[in-house]
């Protein structure tokens, strides 16, 4: 009993002394770290009014030229497909939209409480390629990742805010499954032994983001009322990519559009 | 084992045991000068009580009484010129002393190691050795302190008005007995003890026996009360309480008779005031207190008889 | 009442006789007491006067004796020659010399004449500018400065010759008096370059004279003489106050350090008492060594150093001076408090032999000894260090999880990156902890392999003895050999029964592979050829020969197994069993098989316990090492073995062996006798020592030390002392038991290791036979001097730098008793070098190397790799790999690499060899030089292949010298040059001979015998031509040098292929255990 509490003293302090400067908001987070996955703090979301913000991400300017990857190093990975492929990022669809966007809200929904989902988002890796290439995750939501491939990957996400880590999966090798505890957006995520291997993952406290698809629009359901900054981040220009953000307010059942205009 | 000579000699020839061995002899030589001296003078008294024409005459204690020689001689030149060559002498022998004896230093001072008999300078192993029968703060505070304090009262307690200024036995016969028993037998045995007697341990070793430091003896030192089976503490206090009690009594009931043993005695006796009586009988009982515990602890091996709390005796 | 009254004695006595009397003693006293005081206290002012008086008249002889010496070299030729040089050189500088010193002599006058008014004018000049200086801005000042400047105007007279009455201003005269200083200046420039040479030619005269003159010259002789003469009577002290040293010893050893030698018989001859004080210190090197200055007397010879009253108490020889002048017996007790970490001490045999004989004799399997068979306590060690680690990798990692988890709910990224980089680097520490272990884990196993017991193997007894033999020998061992090291135990024949019991049945219980019987006549040769004798002695008493470190074979037929014996000669260190320290039990096969392992075999590869993977003990714990020998030869030698028995040797039948009743009785005697401290026993494997330790015994108070009933008599007899107590104890321990009433519990335990001589008297050294006095005395002299030193560290000797490496070294020389094949030091005689049969000019070249200058000569990395295989191969290992020739072969020792390292260290070190070795470049040989050397190689006149052996089977046979193969990764090229230069110096008495090379007159080395034509013109240095050669040689070119045919040179090209391999694995190991 007593080396326990010797054992848990000091380390109460840290936590004390490191989110003492931080707001007081914090003590509470960390007091029942385990709170945070089940009941997190805030006012839980009334389902009944909540609305949606659906948007379209639009793209001006000269449409990059896609280099195509050459898989040569591994015939595998060639074997498994009939066209060259090209690389992802900054890719433009036919329609002047932008797919691969990945929309959030940045802030504004804190005050609310959002459990963390149960169910897990899958990373595939099929054809020497992540799919999908921009996810997005929920803070300590599980990420699934498995392989398709003949071939042993590794996965290697190279994150600012959370742990870096970096496992091989062997063909027929069990799925990873992993979580990020640190909201981040995004966390690029390659494999040493297939360079052109990119994934992006963006890391949320809510589950109020998505990705623009093909046809580059996309759709948040479920935001509760409220004032609301919400961003847009794409790979297209720039190695960091580039984002934007908007201020946004959604009444009750309301279904607002917010789109986005990114320039070459 | 026989006789170990060469033990007596270690012993004795100790630079440090000299003035001890020499006090074996000196001590008898001067109390026979003395007690000489004293016989004689106490003849004349007897001579002169005898005789008061005599008396008139003669003050000179010298024994038989010879006409003729002068009723008083002068300290200069006739006590002086004996003095001066005693003076001499003296210095002869301490300069003697001093080249053929060195001082008796010893190695350097290890403090792992503590040196075995450890003893006092031999003008102190009187002390040392009371402090085999009583506490050392009793040993070494008390008994010295009232050694002191009774060698300043005894003018204060002496109210016999005779023998001033010349030896003499008949006229100070108590105070004489005191002196020898205090001095002689408490001091000097003690301090010969101490230098002779005890060896290694502080054990007791008779002349000629070799101070071994391995010596192994077998003696049980108990307290009185345990060997009347009293356990509680306060029971032992209150016991040695009464003891001490019942001691002081009968000792002083035997001072008591011999201060008022001979006529004389008394005369001395009726001169006294109650808190000299007093003073003089408490010095007294307290300086046999010694000898008691002696034998108490020598033959009877008895460690206390009185223990309490903050002291034992 | 008398009529006649007679006086009265007060007044009328007179006292003058009594006065007269005592004022005679009293002066008399006096003046006793003043002679005390000058002389009698101060015995050292006669040894001085003495000394002083002996000294001068000495010298005073010896002056003129030089004086004529010097007067016959002077007259020498070349003496006079060297004097006209210089006389010559005089002359000719004398003019222009005399002319300096004129001009000299002017400016001095001038000089003088400017000074005479200069300093006194300064003195006035200097107050006026202080006045003027410490006066405030203003009129004031501004007069004074006024008055300064015109005083300074002068004019200033300068009166008389040079100058008559010339006047000056102030500054005029100063720059007069600088510019007369330079002119002197320059001159006296001038004068030191006139006489430089003459003082050159002086000096060569006096080099001539200190080179052909023996001893000191008469003018330094008459330096002493003047010192002594003058010499002033006072106490002569060293005083080193840090230290605590205040030595007054040469108050009356006077000419202890005088340059001079002064023998007893030159200071008043034996009958004065004191000229024993007077003579010159025994080893002046030793003083060089240690300067007295520094070192003070008294911490090497104790004593008590300020002690001047008498000779018995600076000698510290009274009661109360705890540590007394050593014994002469025991002088070198003194070197030991400094030199405890060294094994060998130059200049003091007699301490290395005790320190020694407590390795030997086995007193350290009782008696710890810091520094002595550490390998066990140094186990423990490393066990505790593992555990501790372990322990704190786990914590790394505990704590790098509680890191990531606070990371993860962090408040905000910034402290979030904090702990995970908190984590990372807890990681990664936890990484190198680990690297750490496993490095632990090896060190283990190494310290495992140094490990060694004094005693043999007694589980194993059952195999290797007769049962009926084990009693006789347990009753007392020196009766059957009596110099063994095994010490008798005062057994009565119940205890003997118990322990061999006890022995018996827990002696491993299986047969050996059955041996077929050799050739005892072959196997008697090979005995004493192989190197056995090194170590093994044969024969007894006065026909004894063979080493003194192993036992004594004389008797060996009549206890020993012969299969065990065989298998013991192929190789000693082969276990029937490994131990696992860890289980503390022996591994069977039935362990191997559970795992589905091979059963095990001696290999050092396969340490590890099949059950939990610890490190086993797979070796037997002998220094004996493998002399690699073949089934055959080891049978033939076994069977020798075993014909050395006395004639009708028979034993009484030892039914009482396997009595299981007495088995544990005899488990408890043998611990309380501790036999397991020299011997591997079953199941008391880890049984500690059970003697008290002994580091520091020398410093134990005497009243500590236990002379039972015998302190009276020590008194008496005058040993009371640690000599005496240490003598008594080893030469008959049970003394001190005489007269005590004890239990056999309780009895001393400690055994006899030398038998009474025979002779009536039973107490102390009396009894024992001289070898063994000397033996005692020479312990003794270790264990008085093992003192917990109190002088400064800083004294000790503990280097830091290579002579460390030496130190060390030294330690495993003696643990392997190297010295008994080989040579290290110039004087130092190997075993081998005095059996007679290596006494006739062939056999001495059958003796093995002399190390002297090894380190100078071997490449380390080929040393390291020859010492952990002496084979240089791994297949073919009945063969010397340096010396194929040599009938002795260089055994493999199974040296720990720990041992390995220390061992190169050492020989680098003996030799101050830098290390690491970075082998030279040597530039390749250009075609011509390459057919130059080749052609030398061959010329009949190069003597080289004649006695280097080639490979060529026929030839190798009469080889007398190794293989050129070999030079390249064997050899320093430096060294090389050198030998073949001139083998005499570097190793006296060699196979190889001198002067094949001449110095040419540009100062190159060219062959000393007729050179083949080809050498025409060459202006190179032909020794180094020779080395170059040497170290490029392949074994085709040796082919093309011997013409031998390619099969033959297969095998040698093979071992050129096995080395890197098993090198780089060593270095490997190397680089683990440090």
């Amino acid at each position: 009993m007593n080396k326990r509490i010797l054992v848990w003293l000091p380390i109460l302090c840290a936590t004390i002394l490191v989110f003492g400067c931080s707001s007081e908001k914090a003590p509470e987070t960390t007091e029942q770290p385990t709170a945070t996955a089940t009941a997190p703090a805030g006012t839980p979301v009334d389902q009944a009014t909540v609305g949606t913000i659906t948007g379209k991400i639009t793209f001006t300017g000269a449409k990059p030229k896609l280099a195509t990857i050459k898989m040569d190093q591994d015939p595998v990975c060639v074997g498994k497909h009939s066209s060259p492929v090209h690389v992802e990022d900054g890719d433009v669809s036919a329609n002047g939209t932008l797919p691969n966007v990945f929309v959030y809200i940045k802030e504004g929904a804190d005050k609310y409480a959002w459990p963390t989902p149960s169910d897990a988002v899958t990373l595939d890796q099929d054809g020497c390629m992540y799919k999908p290439h921009v996810l997005g995750v929920q803070v300590d939501q599980t990420l699934h990742i498995v392989s398709s491939d003949a071939t042993t990957h590794n996965i290697h996400p190279q994150p600012k805010d959370n742990r870096e880590w970096n496992e091989s999966q062997a063909p027929g090798a069990a799925a990873l499954d992993k979580k990020f505890a640190r909201a981040e957006v995004m966390i690029p995520v390659k494999c040493n032994q297939h360079p052109w291997m990119k994934a992006y993952v963006g890391v949320v406290k809510n589950p109020l983001f998505a990705v623009t698809g093909a046809d580059g629009t996309f759709t948040i359901k479920g935001v509760p009322p409220g004032d609301y900054t919400i961003e847009a981040w794409t790979a297209t220009g720039g190695a960091q990519g580039q984002t934007q953000e908007q201020k946004v307010t959604v009444g009750a059942k309301e279904a607002k559009t917010v789109d986005f205009g990114f320039k070459g | 084992m026989g006789f170990d000579w060469r033990q007596l000699w270690e012993i004795s020839s100790a630079p440090d045991n000299i003035p001890i061995v020499a006090l074996l002899f000196l001590i008898p030589f001067f109390c026979w000068m003395a007690f000489r001296q004293a016989f004689a003078n106490d003849r004349l008294i007897a001579q002169l009580e005898a005789d008061p024409q005599l008396a008139k005459t003669a003050h000179r204690k010298t024994y038989p009484w010879q006409a003729g020689w002068s009723k008083e001689v002068h300290t200069w030149p006739y006590l002086m010129r004996v003095e001066f060559l005693a003076a001499i002498i003296v210095t002869v022998i301490l300069i003697v002393w001093s080249i053929t004896l060195n001082a008796p230093l010893e190695e350097l001072a290890n403090p792992n190691l503590t040196m075995n008999p450890a003893k006092a300078p031999w003008y102190f192993l009187g002390l040392q050795e009371m402090l085999v029968y009583f506490d050392p703060w009793i040993a070494g505070v008390v008994m010295p302190t009232l050694i002191v304090f009774g060698l300043m009262i005894i003018p204060y307690v002496d109210t016999n008005p005779l023998g001033s200024g010349y030896y003499t036995w008949k006229q100070r016969k108590f105070s004489i007995l005191t002196f020898c028993f205090g001095f002689l037998f408490l001091w000097v045995l003690m301090v010969i003890v101490g230098t002779f007697i005890r060896g290694p341990g502080w054990m007791w070793f008779w002349p000629g026996q070799t101070w071994d430091p391995s010596r192994v003896v077998y003696e049980v030192n108990r307290d009185l009360p345990d060997i009347f089976g009293i356990t509680s503490m306060t029971g032992k206090a209150i016991f040695g309480a009464i003891v001490m009690g019942l001691y002081f009594g009968a000792a002083g009931y035997l001072f008591h008779r011999i201060i008022t043993y001979s006529e004389f005695n008394r005369k001395i006796y009726q001169r006294m005031s109650l808190v000299q009586y007093l003073t003089l009988q408490f010095f007294l009982i307290t300086m046999l207190l010694l000898p008691v515990k002696m034998i108490l602890r020598l033959v009877f091996r008895i460690k206390y008889v009185w223990v309490t709390w903050y002291f034992n005796v | 009442m008398p009529d006649a009254p007679e006086k009265d004695p007060v007044v009328s006595r007179s006292l003058a006789g009594y006065f007269v009397v005592a004022a005679l003693f009293l002066v008399i006293t006096l003046g006793w007491s003043l002679y005390d005081e000058f002389y009698g206290l101060r015995p050292w002012k006669a040894y001085e006067r003495r000394f002083a008086s002996l000294y001068t008249s000495l010298l005073k002889k010896k002056i003129p004796e030089q004086q004529k010496a010097e007067k016959a070299i002077e007259d020498s030729a070349e003496y006079k020659a060297l004097q006209k040089e210089f006389k010559d050189e005089q002359e000719a500088v004398a003019p222009k010399l005399k002319q300096i010193h004129e001009q000299t002599a002017a400016i001095d006058a001038k000089i003088e004449a400017v000074l005479g008014t200069l300093t006194n004018e300064r003195a006035r000049v200097g107050s006026m500018i202080y006045v003027a200086e410490h006066t405030a801005e203003g009129p004031g000042r501004k007069s004074l400065e006024h008055n300064l400047d015109e005083y300074k105007k002068g004019p200033f007279v300068l009166a008389g010759p040079p100058y008559n009455g010339k006047s000056f201003t102030f500054e005029e005269m100063e720059s007069e008096f600088s510019n007369l200083q330079t002119t002197k200046g320059e001159l006296q420039q001038q004068e030191g370059d006139l006489l430089k040479p003459q003082g050159d030619a002086s000096k060569k005269l006096q080099a001539y004279l200190h080179d052909h003159l023996t001893g000191l010259t008469s003018d330094q002789l008459q330096g002493l003489l003047n010192k002594a003469e003058t010499m002033s009577i006072e106490i002569q002290q060293i005083n080193i106050p840090d230290a605590g040293i205040v030595d007054r010893c040469e108050s009356c050893h006077v000419g202890i350090r005088e340059p001079v030698l002064l023998t007893r018989n030159d200071m008043g001859g034996v009958r004065d008492h004191m000229s024993a004080a007077f003579t010159s210190h025994p080893d002046m090197e030793l003083l060089q060594i240690h300067d007295p200055e520094k070192f003070g007397c008294t911490p090497c010879h104790n004593g008590n150093g300020m002690q001047v009253d008498s000779v018995e108490m600076g000698h510290g020889e009274y009661e109360h001076w705890l540590w007394p002048l050593y014994h002469k017996a025991n002088l070198q007790s003194g070197c030991q408090q400094c030199h405890a970490s060294d094994m060998v001490v130059d200049h003091a045999p007699e301490l290395t032999n005790g320190k020694q004989l407590f390795q030997w004799r086995g007193c350290v399997g009782c008696h710890r000894f810091s520094g002595y068979d550490s390998e066990p306590e140094d186990l423990v060690a490393n066990q505790n260090q593992i555990m501790q680690l372990t322990a704190q990798h786990d914590d790394d990692l505990r704590n790098a999880q509680r890191d990531i988890d606070s990371g993860d709910h962090a408040a905000d990224n910034e402290s979030a990156r904090k702990f995970y980089t908190d984590a990372d680097a807890l990681k990664v520490s936890a990484s190198q902890i680990s690297i750490q272990l496993d490095q632990l884990e090896t060190k283990a196993k190494y310290l495992m392999m140094g490990r060694k017991k004094v005693g043999p193997d007694l589980k194993e007894a059952r195999v290797k003895i007769r049962p009926e033999w084990i009693p006789v020998w347990l009753k007392n061992p020196h009766a059957f050999r009596p110099t063994t090291k095994m010490p008798r135990f005062r057994l009565d024949d119940e205890d003997i029964q118990d322990i061999s019991a006890y022995l018996w049945q827990t002696a491993l219980n299986t047969s050996l592979t059955h041996q077929a019987p050799g050739d005892p006549v072959k196997g008697k040769e090979s005995f004493e050829t192989r190197g056995c004798m090194g170590c093994h002695s044969v024969g007894e008493g006065s026909n004894q020969v063979g080493g003194w470190f192993a036992a004594n074979l004389t008797r060996v037929g009549e206890k020993d197994n012969y299969d065990f014996l065989v298998r013991w000669i192929h190789n000693p260190r082969e276990r029937t069993r490994p131990y696992c320290p860890f289980e503390k039990r022996d591994i069977t096969d039935e362990d191997y098989n559970k795992h589905g392992l091979p059963p095990y075999t001696f290999d050092l590869n396969h340490t590890k316990c099949p059950n939990d993977g610890h490190e086993m003990v797979v070796e037997q714990m002998t220094v004996m090492p493998n002399l690699r020998l073949s089934w055959d030869e080891a049978r033939d030698i076994a069977s020798y073995l075993e014909t050395l028995k006395r004639p009708g040797a028979t034993y009484a039948a030892a039914p009482f062996m396997n009595d299981s009743k007495l088995k544990e009785v005899g488990r408890k005697k043998i611990q309380f006798y501790g036999c397991a401290g020299c011997h591997e026993i079953e199941g008391m494997e880890d049984e500690g020592r059970i003697g008290t330790e002994l580091t520091a015994e020398g410093s134990k108070p005497l009243e500590q030390i236990d002379f039972a009933l015998f302190v009276g008599e020590a008194k008496k007899e005058d040993w009371y002392s640690h000599k005496g107590f240490f003598e008594r104890k080893l030469a008959k321990p049970e003394m001190f038991d005489q007269g005590m009433i004890k239990t056999e519990a309780e009895e001393l335990r400690m055994p006899d290791f030398f038998e009474p001589a025979g002779s009536k008297t039973t107490e102390g050294m009396a009894d024992v036979a001289p070898e063994a006095k000397q033996q005692i005395s020479q312990l003794a002299t270790f264990l008085m001097g093992s003192v917990t030193s109190e002088i400064p560290p800083r004294f000790w000797y503990l280097p830091a730098d290579q002579r460390r490496d030496a130190q060390e070294g030294w330690w495993l020389v003696k643990k392997y008793n190297c010295e008994g094949c080989h040579q290290f030091k110039v004087g130092q005689n190997s075993v081998l070098m005095d059996i007679p049969r290596y006494q006739t000019p062939e056999w001495k070249d059958q003796l093995p190397p002399k190390l002297l200058t090894e380190g100078a000569r071997v490449n380390p990395e080929w040393l390291l790799k020859f010492l952990s295989n002496p084979a240089m191969s791994e297949t073919d290992t009945d063969r010397d790999g340096v010396r194929p020739y040599l009938k002795t072969r260089m055994p493999t020792f199974y040296f720990s690499p720990i041992e390995l390292r220390k061992l190169v260290r050492f020989f680098q070190a003996l030799s101050q060899q830098p290390m690491p070795y970075v082998p030279p470049r040597l530039d390749p040989l250009a075609p011509k030089e390459l057919d130059m050397a080749r052609a030398l190689f061959n010329s009949r006149a190069a003597p080289c292949l004649k006695c280097h052996a080639t490979g060529d089977a026929t030839h190798d046979k009469f080889a007398t010298a190794p293989n050129f193969l070999l030079a390249h990764d064997r050899l320093k090229p430096d060294w090389t040059k050198h030998w073949i230069l001139d083998p005499a110096m570097i190793s006296p008495g060699t196979a190889m001979p001198s002067g094949l090379f001449k110095k040419a007159g540009d100062g190159h080395n060219i062959f000393a015998g007729p050179t083949p034509p080809i050498f025409e013109g060459y202006t190179g240095d032909q020794a180094d031509l020779l080395v170059r050669y040497m170290f490029e040689i392949t074994p085709d070119e040796q082919r093309r040098l011997t013409g031998l045919s390619a099969a033959s040179m297969k095998k040698t090209s093979n071992e050129a292929g096995a080395k890197p391999k098993t090198q780089s694995i060593l270095i490997g190991m190397l680089v683990k255990a440090h």
